[in-house]
């Protein structure tokens, strides 16, 4: 809690104390945010009853890249059915290699591989760790809205939107034995399941500053073991100022709130009990551009939440991430 | 406006799975606690409406004739022979295993606590290797005085009784002078797939709580060891009775829970 709340004091007062440049006349072609308008993972932490996530930002501009981006989510859930069940840590751990490619005039495609690697400590301090390929998603998005490739300085606000399907490939594993033991059915490598997604971006910029929405729904099906996690909703807006350092630099504080509801988890067709749930978080990031390259750093902490009634608290989730625009 | 339209297009597909065919194993759990707290022997303690504070460090019952029926409402029971069970949170035997189940839907369970007086009437060689199992698991007086349904122990303070002080709750049916035999009846809120390939857990909380702070009220400040009791043990087999509730039903293989 403490490095979050040290996170969140730098940025504020670094967005503070920068006093910011007026914007070059001449900004460097790629300068700005990048990733930003990413669907961004909803699931990327498997299928994720309770997981997964609208961690992102949407900056509106469609920038094409390519990175490497880390992702850290601790949850906590009851290890049994009783008010003094112990509570076990979970940690979940993402790393993906992402990257949004244009496909002509109008089309983008993203598309993220992502390795998970997890660990969850009972209250007999046995620790259990699964590692391995997590669930792969493409997604295609035609741009109704696209600003004007120099547009950047525009006078007039920018608008995008942007309408999106793809589908979230079952390459990870899905195993059954880990709905054993812990309430938190979402301790996997991947749902098992060939899942659908629909998805809606919107953007506006003005000068130097931006707004997104983002809304994405997650269809899933049943994976093979007769194990369906419950249909995923996912949304967020974020605001951001970019401030320009000379004609190379430019550094983006983003914040924003986002939220996650899930529909009940369903076996062999019946309801699992204690599955579903929604929570509701505030976010908080930055990225840092020098020339084609983007650093970023990005948290979400839980404002509200109620996961598998009660059962599962996810309690913060940081991510990091280099990307290349390209 | 957008979101409603992405919502709205979102299919459900809910093919139940259709054909059970065969038969399978049905496990129930029961997962002893007290007044939602996991029941821990003599670790933890607990404080009653009648502000007696417990530590328990037995608890064993008899579970026996089960029966499960399906979404038609027909009844399947288990062969009589083969229905008898100690469950006993000190040895850790916690599950009975029911197998050869049809293939079905189940709705419902019932079975008894204790022994019913036709399984005693047949006697002692009437009751095969399970006399020997309740002698094993402090489950018999004697085989006049019958089977103890409940073996309950700890002990206790109160307002009066200051110094931690023994308690034992032995409740049978003392020979065939007294039935305390009783059945309980649970709706499984998922139904339980039994198939070939589908052996369903039932999981079921049981809240020993009810056994002294039930719809009766038992002081043990007044008594603390009540074994043969007219009065007394008819009212904790009645508390008993109402102890067992319905958690959640896993489908599965019977692999995972």
């Amino acid at each position: 809690m403490k490095t979050y709340t040290l996170i969140a004091f730098l940025l504020i007062t670094g967005t503070q104390s920068v006093k910011p440049n007026e914007i070059p006349t001449k900004p460097c072609p790629q300068t700005t945010s990048a990733t930003l308008m990413m669907y961004d993972d909803f699931c990327d932490t498997c299928g994720c009853s309770g997981n997964g996530g609208s961690m992102g930002f949407g900056t509106g501009l469609n920038n094409n890249f390519i990175g490497l981006r880390y992702i850290s989510q601790n949850y906590r859930s009851r290890d049994g059915i009783f008010a003094n069940s112990p509570w076990i840590d979970e940690h979940f751990n993402t790393l993906q290699l992402w990257t949004q490619i244009p496909l002509g005039e109008r089309f983008i495609v993203n598309a993220v591989l992502p390795y998970q690697f997890h660990s969850r400590e009972f209250a007999d301090n046995t620790e259990q760790n699964i590692d391995g390929m997590g669930d792969a998603t493409i997604l295609g998005f035609y741009q109704i809205l696209k600003q004007t490739p120099d547009s950047i300085i525009s006078i007039k606000p920018q608008h995008t939107l942007q309408l999106g399907g793809g589908v979230k490939i079952p390459t990870g594993k899905f195993d059954e034995a880990n709905l054993e033991g812990s309430v938190n059915p979402s301790f996997q490598l991947g749902t098992g399941s060939w899942d659908y997604l629909l998805a809606a971006n919107y953007g506006i910029t003005h000068r130097n500053w931006g707004l997104s929405v983002m809304a994405n729904y997650t269809i899933k099906s049943k994976n093979e073991k007769e194990y369906r996690f419950g249909n995923q909703f996912n949304y967020a807006l974020n605001t951001y100022k970019t401030y320009y350092f000379g004609t190379n630099f430019a550094l983006t504080p983003q914040l924003g709130v986002g939220g996650e509801y899930f529909d009940k988890n369903e076996e062999y067709g019946l309801e699992v009990a204690d599955t579903g749930g929604s929570a509701f978080f505030g976010k908080l990031g930055a990225e840092l551009n020098y020339n084609q390259y983007a650093l970023g750093v990005s948290t979400m902490l839980p404002i509200a939440q109620d996961l598998n009634n009660g059962k599962v608290e996810v309690k913060s989730r940081f991510s990091v991430y280099f990307n290349i625009n390209i | 406006m957008l979101l409603v339209a992405l919502a709205a297009s979102c299919s459900s597909d809910d093919d139940a799975s259709s054909d059970l065919t065969g038969t399978g194993t049905v496990i129930i759990e029961f997962d002893n606690s007290m007044a939602g707290d996991d029941l821990l022997l003599s670790a933890s303690s607990y404080t009653n409406s009648q502000n007696e504070t417990l530590t328990v460090t037995r608890l064993n019952y008899i579970v026996s004739n089960f029966r499960l029926t399906d979404e038609d409402g027909n009844i399947f029971t288990y062969p009589k022979d083969d229905s008898y069970f100690i469950t006993s949170e000190e040895t850790g035997s916690t599950e009975v295993v029911l197998t050869d189940i049809p293939a079905g839907k189940y709705t419902s369970l019932t079975f008894g606590i204790g022994v019913d007086q036709e399984k005693y009437l047949q006697g002692a060689e009437g009751q095969g290797d399970f006399l020997s199992k309740a002698e094993e698991n402090n489950m018999m007086w004697s085989w006049q005085a019958g089977y103890k349904f409940l073996n309950f122990e700890g002990t206790f303070t109160s307002p009066t009784v200051t110094e931690a002080t023994n308690f034992q709750i032995h409740m049978g049916s003392h020979g065939s002078s007294l039935d305390n035999y009783k059945e309980t009846t649970l709706a499984l809120e998922t139904e339980a797939l039994v198939s070939d390939d589908l052996s369903p857990i039932i999981h079921l909380v049981v809240d020993a709580s009810d056994i002294l702070d039930g719809t009766n009220k038992i002081s043990l400040s007044e008594q603390a060891v009540i074994m043969v009791s007219e009065e007394k043990s008819p009212k904790i087999a009645a508390n008993v009775s109402t102890m067992f509730s319905v958690d959640h039903v896993h489908n599965g293989d019977g692999s995972a829970h």
